[in-house]
C-alpha cells in the first residue's frame, strides 16, 4: 500500500512538472510567435520601401537601380508623405518610423514615415545599407553617396 | 504459499508500470527539450544577414568619391568606388604615386588609391555594420592571371571578423575586371 502511495505521489510531482513546463514553454512560444510576426512585418515594410517608385533610382524605361534611392525624389518625398500620412501611406505601413541616413560625404537625415504606436510594447528596427544618387552634384555625371535606410516597426 | 506468490507478481507489475510511466515522462520532457534546443534561426534574421551583405556591398561597389576629396580633376567624373578606384589601385599597387590621390575620410590627406580605399571602405563600414554591433570581414582580392595565386588588394577590413567555423552569409563575389587582373570583392557578414 505504501509503495503504491509513493508511486502515484512521483507520478503526480512528475505530471506537474510536465504540466508547468508545458505552460512555461507555451508562454515562450506564444513570445516567439509575436516576435516573428512583427519581424515579418519588419522585413515586409523594409521591403516596400526599398522598391518604392517614389524612392527609387530610376531613368525613363530602363530597370530601375537596386539598392538606390534618388536624392531628389528622397526630399520631394519627405513632404508628400507627412502630407498624406494618415490617408494613404498609414496602409501601407502602419505603425512604423522610416528614416534615410547618409554617411558619406555628408550626414543628412530623411524622416520619411513616423507613426508611433502610443502604447507600442515592442519595436523592431531592420537596417538595409543604400547608395544615394545626386543627379545634381556631379558636374557631368550623377554623384553616389553612401548611406542607410532605417525602418522600425512597432506592436 | 501460492496467493504470497500472486501477491508479489502483482506488486512487481505494478512497479514496472510505475517505471514504465516515469520513463514515459522523461522521455516527453527530453522531447521539449530537444525542440527548444533544436528551434532554427528566424527566417528574418537570415533574410536580413544575406540582404545586408548584398545591399552594403552593392553600394558601396556604387558609391562615387565626392567633389570635397579633390580627386578627379583628371578624369571625366566622380571616380567610382568600385570600378576607377579599385582598377587605379590593382593597377598601381606597386608604385608610390597612383592616378586618383583622394582624400581620405579619417586621416583628410590625399592618399594614395589603395590607401584610400583601405579608409574609405574602413569608414563606410564602421559608420553602418559597425554602429550597428555587426561582425564583419571584407575581403578585396587580384588574381593577376588565371591560376595565379590570389593577392590581397589591401588589408581585410573587419570588425571581430567572420571565421568559416561561424554562422555567416556572404554578399557574393563582386569580380572588377582592371588591367591588372581580375579583382574580386567580398563582403562576410555574421551576428
Amino acid at each position: 500500500m505504501t509503495e503504491t502511495i509513493a508511486i502515484l505521489f512521483i507520478f503526480f510531482v512528475l505530471l506537474l512538472f510536465g504540466v508547468i513546463f508545458y505552460f512555461r514553454y507555451q508562454k515562450i512560444a506564444l513570445q516567439e510567435k509575436q516576435e516573428e510576426l512583427l519581424g515579418t512585418r519588419a522585413m515586409e515594410s523594409t521591403l516596400k520601401t526599398l522598391f518604392m517608385s517614389e524612392l527609387i533610382c530610376s531613368r525613363g524605361e530602363a530597370e530601375p537601380e537596386d539598392n538606390c534611392f534618388d536624392v531628389l525624389k528622397l526630399n520631394a518625398t519627405q513632404e508628400t508623405m507627412q502630407k498624406y500620412l494618415d490617408e494613404y501611406y498609414f496602409e501601407i505601413f502602419s505603425y512604423a518610423t522610416i528614416t534615410v541616413q547618409e554617411t558619406y560625404p555628408e550626414n543628412k537625415t530623411w524622416i520619411l514615415y513616423d507613426k508611433q504606436k502610443p502604447d507600442f510594447t515592442r519595436k523592431e528596427p531592420t537596417f538595409f545599407v543604400v547608395t544615394l544618387k545626386d543627379e545634381l552634384a556631379g558636374d557631368n555625371q550623377p554623384e553616389y553617396g553612401f548611406g542607410y535606410v532605417a525602418v522600425t516597426v512597432y506592436s | 504459499m501460492i496467493s504470497n506468490l500472486l501477491k508479489n507478481d502483482n506488486r512487481g507489475q505494478m512497479e514496472v508500470i510505475g517505471l514504465v510511466i516515469i520513463v514515459i515522462l522523461i522521455a516527453l520532457g527530453m522531447l521539449f527539450m530537444a525542440t527548444f534546443a533544436l528551434q532554427s534561426e528566424p527566417q528574418k534574421k537570415i533574410f536580413t544577414r544575406k540582404g545586408l551583405a548584398y545591399s552594403t556591398m552593392s553600394a558601396l561597389m556604387k558609391t562615387t568619391v565626392s567633389k570635397d576629396s579633390a580627386c578627379y580633376s583628371l578624369s571625366q567624373g566622380a571616380p567610382k568606388i568600385g570600378g576607377d578606384v579599385i582598377e587605379d589601385c590593382a593597377k598601381y599597387r606597386d608604385v608610390d604615386i597612383s592616378i586618383y590621390q583622394c582624400m581620405g575620410p579619417y586621416s583628410g590627406k590625399a592618399l594614395h588609391s589603395c590607401a584610400f580605399l583601405q579608409e574609405m571602405i574602413t569608414y563606410s563600414l564602421d559608420k553602418t555594420l559597425g554602429s550597428w554591433n555587426k561582425h564583419y570581414e571584407f575581403h578585396s582580392q587580384l588574381i593577376p592571371f588565371q591560376g595565379e595565386k590570389p593577392i590581397d588588394l589591401i588589408e581585410p577590413v573587419m570588425s571581430e571578423g567572420c571565421p568559416k567555423w561561424k554562422e555567416r552569409d556572404s554578399s557574393g563575389l563582386f569580380p572588377i575586371n582592371t588591367e591588372a587582373g581580375l579583382v574580386e570583392n567580398t563582403l562576410y557578414l555574421c551576428d
